[in-house]
């Protein structure tokens, strides 16, 4: 069974997602979670687990930030809610949270989300030993790391079907100090829409804000890997992240529509990439050309 | 009121057996060294196992320790043979490995139960229940995260007895260690393995899409965007990491040259013996600080001990004029009676020019080249081969592995 997983801005989106036939909504906010792309409240949070319980879906909660002390002290109050609303399972990153959940012993099952650094079954292998449910795998990662990882664990490995990475966090706030040293007078929210550019590769165009857990950067390319669904069925990769973080609404439900349409195809055993990849191409925003990431590379080619 | 403290380590890098003789004759109490797998620093001179048993019985002979990075973020197939390498290590008598990646912690302790495994500043250690999460794993020290204040750390060693390594010196990650793939993304090298391009260190466009364009933001004749930190720097402030509680103060550098490793070591030792003695009546030599320049790359700050860095602890614009010291010598030997010294040259000098001695324990004088001699003892103006030994009057004594530079 694959899980189609999606992020959620609002209520109003998560519930157009589940009619879009989304298996699991991840949603979250401040201080806990990274990067989403609206953060949200508690309430909301309820809210939408409900809704999502309603419909026989899940919803996972972001708890994957890198906490400092003032963080880890006060994720005891919000664990204990979220496994009161029933939230199905959270994202952990820092073992400082892990550790929490530990002492805390709560119904709450925890996904290792280290970003970057969860590169192979043996780490993987060490969450699971304390606890860990599944993990979310790096996106530097190659199919054919992928597909051996998910071979030797027994917990289902994520990877990312659809959307941007974020390549760089930074505590310091990078645009702001910026702005100070120009003199410039600018907004660094997500919103404001920045890119960097190398200079040396013209078709660059990294995403990059600010928010309360620093500054952030993307990769230039939307991932998409829905040219690959079908070799990701194969290799037993069955859980699929789409990442709204940077596309908004309704342009990012119709994505969704699209990938829960092809995974019907895919477990139908009907799939044909072609089509599918020309309807996303037109959804696709013209600033975010896609791309396939590290999945397609030969492991040795990164080094 | 008498200040509680427990004196910390001085842990000081080195890139290769020579460095670390040099740091631990400098005063390290620890040094740090890349193996010849495993690692970050790919193109620092790693140890084959013989140079790191001389050089675990170098430092044991005078009560130092050595430490080996083992920190890389494995990928499928990476941590093969990291049984039989820390089996070795252990034999060898290192005293602890550094490690990040979990798959290599299972891995240590498996194949070499009771090696002292240090969980790596790239694992972000930003927390305090993070350090009791590995020390009750049995991890003996975590290397706290860059980004974590001076006030987080006192909050933590009020919450646990856990060993604390810091960096208080060096070049640094302008991201979380880590947490930063710009290399694998824009080159294809992988940061986490030790193929870092310092990307963050480049200039870049910043701009926006208006329609179907990009309109740069870069004010005309204005600095591009960049991400580039100044170097960490704690040395005016070691009686706060020191009163916080941090059991090991951390210089970064295993790139660094001899003449970078041997002065910042000098001058640490110097200034954590200085304040251990004698908490209460400390002052700061302003000659620690004047030496340090003399080694400095970039300017230096506090880092995140303090505050969250501003733009000036940024690298923008023209950087700041250090004055560029060269390692010029290192002395043989010394006869006190005919005050001549013999050095093996390791820069181009020669007579006339000042240059200065320095040598463990802060010891520092200037001297100016009055005469030189070759090998057959026939009198030369200037030094020019490298590794070449030379034989010149030196007014104060020195000592074998004093070291001289020159501005």
């Amino acid at each position: 069974m694959i899980n189609l997983i999606a992020t959620a801005e609002s209520e109003n989106q998560a519930e157009a997602l589940l009619e879009a036939g989304v298996d699991t909504l991840y949603v979250g906010g401040h201080p806990f979670g990274l990067r989403l792309p609206r953060p949200l409240d508690l309430d909301e949070i309820e809210t939408i687990v409900r809704m999502a319980h309603e419909r026989g879906k899940k919803v996972t909660v972001a708890c994957n930030a890198i906490m400092h002390n003032e963080q880890v002290s006060r994720l005891g109050g919000y664990l204990s809610r979220l496994a009161e609303i029933k939230a199905d399972a959270i994202t952990i990153g820092d073992p400082g949270a892990i550790f929490t959940l530990e002492q805390m012993r709560l119904p709450l099952p925890y996904i290792y989300d280290a970003e970057t650094l969860v590169t192979s079954a043996e780490q993987i292998a060490f969450w699971v030993k304390r606890g860990a449910a599944g993990a979310v795998a790096a996106r530097e990662l190659t199919l054919t790391e992928l597909e051996e990882m998910q071979r030797k664990l027994t917990v289902p490995v994520e990877v990312l079907a659809y959307g941007p990475t974020c390549i760089h966090q930074s505590g310091r706030p990078l645009l702001t100090n910026y702005y100070h040293y120009t003199g410039l007078k600018e907004r660094a929210d997500k919103d404001r829409g920045l890119y960097l550019r190398d200079p040396k590769n013209p078709d660059s165009q990294y995403p990059i804000f600010e928010d309360e857990d620093g500054t952030h950067i993307f990769s230039t390319e939307d991932l998409s890997l829905m040219d690959q669904l079908q070799e990701l069925d194969k290799a037993g990769l069955h859980t699929w992240k789409l990442n709204g973080v940077l596309l908004h609404g309704e342009k990012f439900t119709a994505i969704a529509r699209l990938f829960a349409a092809a995974r019907d195809a895919v477990e139908d055993g009907t799939f044909e990439p072609a089509g599918f990849s020309n309807r996303l191409r037109a959804f696709q925003p013209a600033s975010r050309p896609l791309g396939t990431g590290f999945y397609l590379k030969n492991p040795d080619d990164v080094k | 009121m008498k200040i509680q403290i427990k004196k910390p380590e001085v842990l000081a890098p080195a890139g290769n057996l020579e460095k670390l003789k040099m740091a631990i004759r400098y005063g390290a109490d620890a040094v740090y060294i890349g193996g010849q797998a495993y690692g970050l620093r790919s193109r620092a001179g790693n140890f084959t196992y013989d140079e790191m048993r001389e050089g675990v019985q170098f430092a044991h002979r005078r009560g130092g320790r050595v430490y080996v990075a083992a920190n890389m973020v494995t990928h499928e197939g990476d941590a093969a043979g990291a049984d039989q390498f820390f089996k070795t290590l252990q034999a060898i008598g290192v005293d602890a490995v550094i490690i990040s990646d979990p798959a290599m912690i299972t891995i240590c302790f498996a194949a070499a139960p009771g090696l002292p495994i240090h969980l790596s500043t790239q694992a972000s250690t930003t927390n305090y229940k993070a350090l009791e999460f590995w020390k009750q794993l049995g991890v003996a020290r975590v290397v706290l995260a860059r980004e974590v204040g001076i006030k987080e750390i006192r909050e933590m060693r009020r919450h646990t007895d856990v060993e604390i390594e810091a960096f208080v010196h060096g070049a640094m990650c302008i991201a979380y260690s880590g947490r930063c793939t710009l290399s694998n993304h824009m080159v294809n090298r992988d940061a986490n393995r030790g193929g870092c391009a310092q990307s963050c260190r480049w200039k870049y466009d910043l701009f926006e899409i208006d329609g179907n364009t990009a309109k740069s933001l870069i004010p005309e004749d204005e600095e591009p965007f960049s991400m580039s930190a100044v170097d960490l720097s704690m040395l005016h402030h070691l009686p706060d990491m020191i009163e916080a509680g941090v059991n090991s103060l951390k210089i970064e550098g295993r790139m660094k040259s001899i003449h970078y490793v041997s002065t910042v070591s000098n001058v640490y030792r110097k200034a954590v013996d200085t304040y251990c003695a004698d908490p209460e009546h400390f002052t700061f030599d302003p000659a620690w600080d004047d030496e340090i320049w003399k080694v400095a790359q970039r300017d230096l700050s506090t880092g995140f001990y303090y505050q969250v860095p501003t733009e000036k602890e940024q690298l923008f614009g023209k950087p700041r004029k250090i004055p560029k010291y060269t390692f010029a010598g290192q002395v043989m030997s010394y006869d006190p009676e005919t005050k001549i010294a013999t050095l093996q040259q390791r820069n181009n000098f020669g007579v006339g020019e000042e240059v200065e001695f320095y040598g463990p324990g802060f010891v520092h004088f200037k001297q100016t080249v009055r005469d030189l001699w070759n090998e057959d003892g026939e009198p030369i103006d200037r030094a020019p081969n490298p590794m070449m030994t030379v034989t010149m009057h030196v007014d104060q004594p020195v000592e074998p592995y004093f070291l001289m530079r020159k501005k």
